[in-house]
């Protein structure tokens, strides 16, 4: 269960004298769906959102906690339980070698080194990339560097993954490999999947959408209606199919 | 942002009695053999050394030694400038103490790099680190430092080729001064990235009443 208390988030303006810049609205809501997408415009606040729930932005005023982890005050304990996943994954491949990276994520938990080098094995065969253990990170194409991104990022048992626009980089077969890892393979480790996209096909699978706008959600429900509604927001109430440009004036983005 | 595999040559894994070796044991190889090319400083010495590296790196097994000449092909020209400039002053024997010196040292640095995970040197960094301790800092804090280096030189090389293409692309020329505020900005944008992903990921964050 994931739950905002009002919270928001503003950060200081650049000018002395000009009012705090708000990158989210106090927000409340309760995510108990298993999967959950959001999707908004650039700048709407979608990451500030995501990083919320991992202790990566903390809350200016309310709170954020997941499963009774406050963001603020267990934010330790929450960094074991939500993993984040982002949108390139060579800047969050540390080592050089997988199953090394792997290992990293498990230096504080598992002290013991054989233990430590069988369970980031056992990460990587959670998705499907056991025989890539010793391969350089360069030398792997992007979808395996973001499956790998993954495994690191649930290496220490997490149960919720928050993920940054995961896909944004890969192309449409490793999109589609991503999307079956984390709806399928993960299915079991995994109890709630958050996500940001900008592919509408993507953001559908989700039990829930929420549509963010202007630093506050806009929309949230179910998830085709939720792509419609945010397919009127971006290019106006003409439609997509329209395509004028008076049509893409009239949206908020 | 491209990734670019590192300049000294990335680890080949194997089983040899190279590889299985203790770090502080290649270390000590290292250390010793350093010290001997120092105090003891002449030809023979250096083609010793030179012996000395293709054997060890015949007994890390067929793959790492057809690496050894990896880096001559790149720096030959550097060795054979130094190398006449030696001759001329010092005669033969001097040119290849002085260059069979560097090129043992070169090989028997790198013979560690090939054959050991780098989890493996950023734990020995770590134990070697400890007294660190007594002054207030963190040797684990201290080993990913230096393994988080190491990764970022092909960054850096990758943010400089990205760079200078897009300057090309717009028909500017590679004037490095101008490329050099976008290589910063880039680079400090990756290493927010990276400071994100490390805090996303928990590392570091360690309990304080731990040992």
């Amino acid at each position: 269960m994931i739950s905002f208390h009002a919270a928001s988030v503003a950060v200081p303006a650049a000018l002395p004298g000009d009012p705090d810049r708000v990158l989210l609205r106090p927000t409340t809501l309760e995510l108990s769906e298993r999967r959950i997408a959001v999707i908004g415009c650039n700048g709407s606040g979608k990451s500030t959102l995501l990083r919320l729930l991992n202790g990566l932005v903390r809350p200016t005023s309310g709170a954020v906690a997941v499963d009774g982890l406050d963001s603020v005050r267990d934010v330790r304990r929450l960094r074991g339980h939500v993993g984040f996943l982002f949108t390139d994954p060579l800047s969050q491949l540390v080592m050089p070698v997988v199953v090394e990276d792997v290992e990293l994520s498990l230096k504080a938990t598992v002290r013991d080194r054989r233990a430590r080098r069988a369970a980031a094995l056992d990460a990587l065969a959670a998705v499907g990339l056991e025989h890539l253990a010793e391969r350089s990170v360069h030398d792997l194409s992007g979808g395996e560097r973001q499956l790998v991104a993954l495994a690191s990022v649930l290496a220490a048992g997490q149960r919720v993954l928050v993920a940054d626009e995961p896909t944004t980089l890969l192309d449409l077969r490793n999109n589609a490999l991503l999307q079956r890892t984390l709806f399928g393979t993960l299915e079991g480790q995994v109890s709630q999947v958050v996500y940001a996209t900008h592919d509408l096909d993507f953001a559908a699978r989700a039990d829930r959408l929420l549509v963010v706008d202007n630093g506050a959600v806009a929309y949230d429900g179910a998830a085709p209606a939720g792509v419609e509604a945010y397919r009127r927001l971006a290019l106006g109430s003409v439609g997509s199919g329209d395509g004028s440009p008076a049509g893409f004036r009239s949206g908020s983005c | 942002m491209r990734g670019h595999a590192m300049l000294l040559g990335l680890r080949i894994p194997g089983s040899s009695p190279v590889h299985r070796a203790p770090l502080w044991a290649k270390y000590a190889v290292l250390a010793g053999a350093g010290t001997v090319l120092v105090l003891w400083r002449g030809p023979w010495t250096a083609l010793a050394a030179l012996v000395l590296s293709l054997l060890l790196y015949a007994l890390a097994g067929r793959r790492v030694l057809a690496a050894w000449a990896g880096p001559l092909r790149s720096l030959w020209w550097l060795l054979a400038l130094l190398a006449a400039h030696q001759w001329w002053l010092n005669g033969p024997a001097g040119a290849l103490s002085v260059v069979g010196t560097m090129v043992a040292s070169l090989q028997l640095a790198r013979l560690l790099l090939l054959t050991t995970a780098q989890a493996d040197l950023v734990d020995g960094l770590a134990r070697a680190a400890r007294p660190l301790r007594f002054v207030g800092a963190d040797p684990e804090a201290f080993a990913l430092a230096v393994a988080l280096m190491l990764r970022s030189i092909p960054a850096v090389v990758g943010a400089m080729q990205d760079v200078g293409d897009a300057a090309r692309a717009r028909g500017l020329g590679r004037n490095p001064v101008a490329l050099a505020a976008p290589v910063v900005v880039s680079t400090v944008a990756f290493a927010h990235q990276t400071g994100d992903a490390l805090a996303a990921r928990g590392i570091l964050d360690r309990d304080p009443r731990d040992p």
